[in-house]
């Protein structure tokens, strides 16, 4: 398994904000991680990222990245693997663009901070604005100067440039319109499939996960109440929340 | 049929500055209880739309006519009356109380800005609503008891709890904010209610039962409709038509049930087979398309669709086209509309959108 | 309230001392131990000691008396300053920010024309023509102080007249003075009030100034900022003609700033501090 997370409780001053017993994803599949506002799963996401710690948080519990154990690691080491080997996209991507810098210029200074010379940086840069269907003209404009989803693209090709074999995303369609999600979830699903990455995408959105995840856990007040293949959790949920959560999803056909 | 028209919207234009918001939109509601949908994404113009219709934001040209009389005319008390009859709540639930004041407070004030505050009055005998309810009891401290009830009641009719009265904004969850939104709208009785993407910002449980509420709303108080919104799947249930407006100009207007069984607008193709589904037998394969929404500061010649539009053909980069009846209750403004209708799809998709009778 | 209070130590040793104050200047002729205007000079510059807790000044006065009585000098010159400027400011100021146009335009040209000068500068011209007294350096600091109230005031009404609920207010066919009324105006204010109490001791250095240049508070008249000044050449051998004078400036500014901190949060029912 490519992302193993056993054990891990994110808490803030004593009060538990997160639980996850166990929770995989390998390479070349989609996990999904459910659940409403306050369930935990956004803060599960910045655990694994090491950044739950740096806001405060208490977390133990193991994640292990291809084996190796990502808790406890010094910050230098983390930094390393942060966007290297698991990158990150969220849900607003304005947020993660600073606007006084050309989105090529944030993109580039990432991937130097990586190792890459100048010159690879573009080159690599390049490369992944074709993958998302971008041109990477796009590279020499400002933030605000591209749509919300032309941005979550340009996240998405960071990742890919970065050559990052694990994706976390937090709720990367929820601010956009209904179009441009369907393109960045093709876009996930292309990324799974060409390139083997390991993907965890967390959703309040069931519709959206039933259509892109194979697997899911659903979280509920920062506890999992149930996990498992996509298919077999929607079409028959063991646990009541979850039965409530797909009794409120509205459907087109009624 | 005329008659039944509460809200007849002709050619409405919206501009700020050189950008054409809405373009000549026209919809039409009928007396409650019914539902219009529109429908559209960012840049569509549906919210200005919303705006325009409460006199928030100036038309630029078209007309508004409320039950005959012209909206975009009236002033002062007429124009406060019309304020009672068409209400709105606003998408950002967060954000659309003020966070300083109570709930009963601003449910309250909303009695007393427009007279209908009961200051106990009736209660005591005097007078029926003539005296009680208007302007009259209106400078008068209000008698907590009476106007407290009548708070108490519009919250309990909202699926509140009414002990919320006294309570801040930040006290109470987005679903809860939102259904106090609610409750202010219907504070003043209103006969049309716009709602402009009153699920956005909730998460889905919350939203169902904001949906069903509305819903019951609907129905008791023979409300009349306008949901704003680009999540189609809220639609069914709650709306008889529905109109499809991208950059400011209607792509396709009807029944809402037959737009989503069988649309003559590609956009609404694509629109449609984006919306994802939970139950496996009602997915069907997408149509994506290239690009994003274009702004509405660079339309460009020709359809405004016409730059992503899978079936698009050399008359759509020249020539835009009008709204037009390809059946009976159905505008299109398509040059392909009819066959579109008829079945035409874009290469690559199947032929019948999967689960389509 | 108390509550909140009791939840942050600074703002209530703020709040506590601030009130102090109040209650020395209040009760000034109990506390003090002789008249602040009693000139002794055969007493004069004499070391605090157990007779003059702060010692006394070159003619004899004792010094802790006239810090005491001086805490109805400053303190109330400040707090009139204040109070008017903001009767003028934040009215003008909000009315500028919410319907702006042609009136904010005016409104904010003239403050404009105000906080091009320096605020001593321009308090100075306008004291200069005015028979020296603290009436007349009461009058000159607020004209000066007013403008920079209505900027803030301006600036927090414009935003909160684009924000949802007011718009919602707007829909809902609520008129406008009570828009301005029950929301733009609460919503406006919380900044003022911060600057407000941030501000008290700029104002008691401007008055001191002032009065050093002879144009406010005059001899006898027992103001802190007037005492540090005639001090002023003393400092290096009789250093408690300055000193207590100036750490009551200090201890009072800081006072009312951690009280303005405290009220600000007490205003904003959203913002609960955890200290």
């Amino acid at each position: 398994m490519k992302l193993e997370i056993r054990d891990l409780r994110v808490s803030f001053g004593g009060h538990p904000v997160a639980s996850v017993p166990e929770l995989a994803v390998d390479g070349g599949e989609i996990v999904g991680l459910a659940g409403e506002s306050g369930s935990g799963k956004s803060m599960t996401i910045l655990a694994v990222l090491g950044l739950a710690q740096t806001a405060g948080a208490t977390v133990t519990g193991s994640v292990r990245l291809d084996g190796q154990e990502l808790a406890g690691l010094s910050g230098v080491r983390l930094r390393a693997i942060r966007g290297a080997r698991i990158a990150a996209i969220f849900q607003s991507p304005s947020l993660a663009f600073n606007p006084v810098f050309r989105v090529g210029a944030i993109v580039s200074r990432a991937l130097r901070q990586h190792g890459l010379s100048a010159a690879q940086a573009r080159e690599r840069a390049d490369a992944a604005m074709r993958s998302v269907l971008l041109s990477p003209d796009l590279l020499g404009r400002y933030p605000a100067q591209l749509s919300g989803g032309q941005l979550q693209r340009v996240a998405i090709a960071l990742a890919l440039a970065l050559r990052a074999e694990v994706l976390l995303a937090d709720e990367p369609t929820s601010a956009l319109d209904v179009t441009v999600q369907a393109e960045v979830l093709e876009l996930l699903r292309e990324l799974r499939d060409s390139r083997g990455m390991a993907v965890l995408f967390v959703s309040h959105d069931l519709a959206v996960i039933a259509e892109l995840c194979d697997r899911v856990a659903v979280m509920r007040a920062g506890q999992v109440v149930e996990q498992g293949p996509t298919g077999q959790v929607l079409a028959a949920p063991r646990h009541d929340y979850t039965r409530e959560l797909l009794a409120a999803v509205p459907r087109l056909r009624n | 049929m005329a008659d039944d028209i509460v809200l007849d919207v002709r050619d409405l234009r919206v501009n700020f500055g050189p950008v054409r918001a809405v373009d000549g939109v026209s919809l039409a509601i009928s007396r409650g209880p019914f539902g219009v949908a529109l429908v559209g994404e960012s840049g569509s113009g549906k919210t200005t739309v919303g705006r325009a219709l409460l006199r928030l934001v100036p038309a630029a040209g078209g007309t508004i006519a409320f039950e005959g009389q012209d909206v975009l005319a009236l002033r002062g008390p007429q124009l406060r009356a019309y304020r009672r009859a068409v209400q709105i709540v606003f998408q950002d639930a967060d954000n659309s109380l003020d966070p300083r004041m109570r709930i009963g407070a601003t449910i309250g004030e909303v009695l007393a800005a427009h007279g209908l505050a009961d200051h106990g009055l009736a209660g005591r005998g005097l007078a029926g609503r003539g005296l009680a309810g208007r302007g009259l009891a209106g400078h008068r401290k209000a008698g907590r008891g009476a106007v407290g009830d009548q708070v108490a009641a519009l919250l309990a009719e909202a699926a509140l709890d009414p002990a919320l009265a006294s309570r801040y904004p930040h006290q109470l969850s987005g679903g809860q904010r939102q259904r106090v939104a609610i409750a202010r709208a219907l504070a003043v009785g209103p006969r049309l209610l716009i709602l402009d993407e009153p699920t956005s910002a909730l998460d889905v449980t919350a939203q169902a039962r904001i949906l069903a509420l509305v819903r019951r709303l609907r129905d008791e108080r023979q409300l009349a409709c306008l949901l704003i919104t680009h999540n189609l799947a809220i639609i069914p249930g709650l709306c008889e038509q529905m109109v499809v407006l991208y950059l400011g100009r209607v792509a396709e207007a009807g029944p809402a049930g037959e737009l989503l069984a069988r649309p003559a607008h590609p956009y609404t193709l694509a629109l449609r087979s984006a919306v994802p589904e939970v139950d496996a037998a009602a997915r069907r394969s997408r149509i994506i398309l290239p690009g994003d929404t274009p702004h509405a500061a660079t339309l460009p010649p020709g359809c405004p669709f016409h730059p992503r539009c899978p079936l698009v053909v050399e008359i759509c980069r020249t020539s835009v086209p009008q709204p037009r009846t390809v059946a009976p209750g159905r505008q299109v403004a398509c040059h392909r509309a009819d066959e579109v209708l008829s079945g035409l799809r874009p290469p690559g998709a199947p032929a019948q959108l999967a689960g389509e009778p | 309230m108390t509550a909140l209070l009791r939840k942050s130590p600074l703002i209530t040793a703020g709040g506590v001392i601030a009130l102090l104050i109040v209650l020395v200047a209040l009760a000034a002729p109990l506390i003090a131990p002789y008249p602040p205007d009693a000139i002794h000079p055969e007493m004069a510059l004499q070391a605090p000691s157990l007779h003059h807790l702060f010692g006394t000044d070159q003619v004899g006065r004792d010094v802790f008396s006239r810090v005491i009585y001086g805490a109805r000098v400053s303190p109330l010159v400040a707090l009139l300053v204040l109070l008017f400027a903001c009767a003028v400011g934040i009215p003008l100021g909000v009315l500028a920010g919410y319907f702006g146009g042609a009136g904010d335009e005016v409104i904010m040209r003239v403050t404009d024309v105000f906080l091009a000068f320096p605020s001593l500068l321009l308090a100075l011209a306008f004291a200069a023509v005015l028979p020296p007294s603290l009436t007349s350096l009461t009058i000159a600091i607020t004209i000066t102080w007013w403008p920079w109230y209505a900027r803030l005031a301006r600036g927090q009404a414009a935003s909160v007249a684009g924000r949802p609920y007011v718009e919602a207010c707007r829909a809902l066919g609520i008129p406008s003075w009570r828009i301005l009324l029950r929301h733009v105006l609460p919503n406006s204010v919380t900044p003022v009030i911060v600057q407000v109490s941030l501000d008290f001791g700029g104002v008691i250095l401007t008055a001191s100034a002032l009065s050093f240049l002879g144009l406010g508070a005059q001899d006898p008249t027992p103001d802190w900022g007037l005492m540090v000044a005639e001090g002023e050449n003393y400092f290096t051998t009789q250093w408690w003609l300055v000193t207590f004078p100036g750490l009551a400036i200090l201890v009072t500014a800081l006072a009312f700033t951690l009280l303005g901190d405290g009220l600000r949060d007490v205003l904003d029912p959203r913002r609960v501090v955890l200290r």
